[in-house]
């Protein structure tokens, strides 16, 4: 979406040319505009009114909502607590800080900061990027995340934690996945052979189908005494376990079944990004003697680099949004293992009716998103002017 | 892609210069060689979908043998009861036809919606462009999650909630369609509407008979789009329609599900399963290229 954004931003630099060009506008000055020009707004208004109704307006009260205690049910219970939302999410009681908490996590953080040099050498990302990163990095890893609860206190809100980090584990989880095999498929698929389509439709399939579809299908392959899943481990001689009610294993399981889901999505940019690359790059590498490794590394990958890092940005930005399948398919279980942040937000709006919390925390996630986004945005331009 | 084609090249000198018997050897060898990945992909992209043709074997095996096997790829005995029961038990029918409502309307407004406003975007000189766009298009990062809570204020206040406005409006609001048919507008050679400029035409007429012919198949893939994506919402229906008449049917199936224990009506729960997936995947037949392409250019890829 930041891509539609960029891309949008060059037809805006398009359109005052073409517009020239027009016939509506005859140089009268920069800001004056015919009565005929004035009727172009008509153009304009239904969408502008959804949008300002639906979209904008709940997006600015979504975050004015965060600082109140903002009961659905009680009327009287809707009053301006300044952070104190913010504050049930991020504090507890009893607070220290110590340097060994979560270090192995802290020290990969840390460990972040060489790319991010790195980047900076070779000049990928400007200096005030790459020190505002570092200085972030710094603070998150280094300091912020040493923050918990001391002896005898607690998180107000641990399940914030829980399903903050269930959402993160499976952005990490899913996100390479999904975005390596609709990469290895494109790839695969990519031939000069009349199938091509055959395969890039069956492939794509799953993708059409809704969220609750998908969740019947998988909880019932997943199902050790009903599902195809356990008639495949038989034949393996594995006990049928069940996958959806493992601590360990449902995250992963809910992971597979979207990538079967939404992978043929990833499949399709991929393929049209491919497609994008010059043939006549391929038919230069041949004739030089390339060998395959030699074309893919040296023409296909530097070709992909616009579609890799749209498919990655996208990817990471539907993930954190996870809520369908597992809401229906465990309801966050076993034991929370696979509770994410929107059911959190769900749960807290719509069952506990505080609105005002649960603006609070989408606004959090809203804000992780940009955050990791610009990020993204940042390190895989470099890649792209090397190419 | 020109793997295949480069080695194919020593072979046709090797065919001239030896005798027939190594030949038809080679020809079977290159033969596999240049099939073999395509058929080893034919079946894996089978195996893909060995899930979803799982889901209308079940829905169209007797319960009787569901209850003792559930693992045939082929029923046994085809029935079509499980069908017949969703339209006569429970509220499947009803939660179908809602989405069927839901999902036409909101992609009629958004095509009306998005086309006007794209074409303004693209085509036209009004006050305040240079800051409405970017406003416009900056709603494109925004996800659904940070607004459902006061779109549900909102549509409490108006009391649409548990109608099918209520699960219309919302996505009218979308900026997807505008991004996608400005792209498609400014793309339009500025000659066409001059002529019908100097004819005298006004503005709605030269957008209602000249362009929006031309912008057809930007729209049939922002409408394939649009209807897949609001026959699959789950979330915002989740929260505004509460009333078990109207749920959509991917809420309604949602709401079925969770306890799997007990098999009984699972060939039933399968049949739902391929109702709530059938328009969709005809329409993926029907219109496969539009679909790809709205994704295509939806997310800016292309």
């Amino acid at each position: 979406m930041m891509v539609a954004l960029k891309q949008a931003r060059r037809t805006e630099q398009h359109t005052p040319a073409t517009a020239r060009s027009g016939p509506s506008s005859r140089r009268a000055g920069p800001e004056r505009f015919s009565p005929r020009e004035l009727g172009g707004l008509g153009f304009l208004l239904p969408f502008l009114a959804a949008y300002a109704l639906f979209m904008l307006y709940p997006v600015f009260q979504a975050a004015v909502m965060s600082f109140f205690d903002w009961d659905f049910l009680d009327i009287t219970r809707r009053e301006w607590i300044g952070l104190s939302n913010y504050r049930r999410m991020f504090w507890g009681t009893e607070m220290t800080w110590t340097a060994g908490r979560m270090l192995p996590l802290r020290l990969i953080g840390l460990a972040l900061l060489i790319p991010v040099v790195l980047a900076w050498r070779r000049g990928a990302v400007s200096r005030v990027a790459a020190i505002s990163l570092g200085v972030g990095i710094v603070v998150l890893f280094g300091a912020v995340l040493g923050i918990h609860p001391g002896e005898g206190g607690r998180w107000y809100d641990s399940q914030f934690w829980l399903s903050f980090g269930n959402t993160l584990l499976f952005v990490v989880m899913s996100t390479p996945l999904i975005v390596g095999v609709g990469l290895a498929l494109a790839l695969a698929v990519n031939r000069p052979s009349r199938i091509t389509g055959l395969l890039r439709a069956m492939f794509f399939a799953p993708y059409v189908l809704s969220v609750a579809v998908l969740t019947l299908i998988w909880a019932f392959m997943l199902n050790p005494s009903l599902g195809l899943v356990g008639v495949v481990g038989d034949w393996f001689g594995a006990q049928p376990i069940n996958v959806l009610n493992s601590t360990t294993w449902a995250m992963p399981a809910i992971v597979v079944a979207t990538m079967w889901w939404t992978v043929g999505f990833n499949l399709v940019l991929f393929l049209a990004g491919l497609q994008d690359i010059d043939r006549q790059q391929y038919e230069a590498a041949s004739i030089d003697g390339a060998g395959p490794w030699q074309t893919f590394r040296h023409i296909t990958i530097p070709g992909l680099r616009p579609t890799i890092r749209l498919v990655v940005v996208l990817q990471v930005i539907y993930s954190f949004q996870i809520f369908g399948q597992v809401f229906i398919m465990t309801r966050g279980g076993p034991d929370g293992a696979t509770r994410v942040l929107i059911q959190h937000v769900f749960e807290r709006g719509f069952r506990d009716f505080q609105l005002g919390y649960a603006s609070a925390m989408s606004i959090f996630l809203f804000f992780v998103i940009i955050v990791v986004s610009v990020i993204q945005f940042l390190f895989l331009r470099g890649g792209e002017d090397e190419a | 892609m020109s793997a295949p084609t480069t080695q194919d090249q020593p072979a046709t000198q090797d065919r001239a210069m030896t005798d027939d018997q190594p030949v038809t050897r080679s020809r079977r060898a290159r033969f596999v060689r240049k099939h073999l990945p395509t058929a080893l992909l034919l079946v894996l992209a089978i195996i893909w979908l060995i899930p979803l043709w799982w889901m209308f074997s079940l829905s169209l095996t007797p319960n009787e043998i569901l209850q003792r096997d559930t693992s045939n790829l082929l029923p046994p005995e085809v029935t079509f009861e499980n069908f017949l029961s969703v339209f006569q038990v429970g509220l499947s029918g009803r939660w179908f036809l809602n989405s069927l409502i839901v999902a036409s309307s909101t992609t009629l407004l958004t095509l009306t919606v998005s086309s006007m406003a794209g074409y303004a975007f693209a085509r036209l000189r009004f006050p305040g462009k240079k800051i409405l766009f970017p406003v416009v298009i900056a709603g494109l990062m925004v996800p659904q999650e940070v607004m459902f809570i006061p779109l549900f204020l909102i549509f409490e206040t108006l009391g649409l909630h548990n109608t099918h406005p209520g699960l219309f409006l919302p996505r009218v609001g979308v900026p997807l369609g505008v991004f996608i048919m400005t792209t498609f507008f400014a793309a339009i050679p500025g000659e066409i509407e001059e002529a019908a400029q100097i004819d005298g035409a006004s503005r709605w007429r030269i957008f209602r008979q000249i362009m929006l012919p031309m912008a057809m198949p930007a729209m049939t893939a922002l409408a394939i789009f649009t209807f897949v994506l609001t026959w699959n919402d789950y979330l915002w229906p989740l929260v505004s329609a509460t009333e078990r008449e109207m749920f959509t049917i991917t809420t309604g199936l949602a709401s079925l599900q969770g306890n799997f224990a007990q098999a009984t009506e699972l060939g039933a729960l399968m049949a739902r399963g391929v109702l709530a997936s059938l328009p969709l995947l005809l329409l993926f037949m029907i219109f496969q290229r539009q679909l790809i392409r709205g994704i295509s250019l939806g997310s800016g890829g292309k």
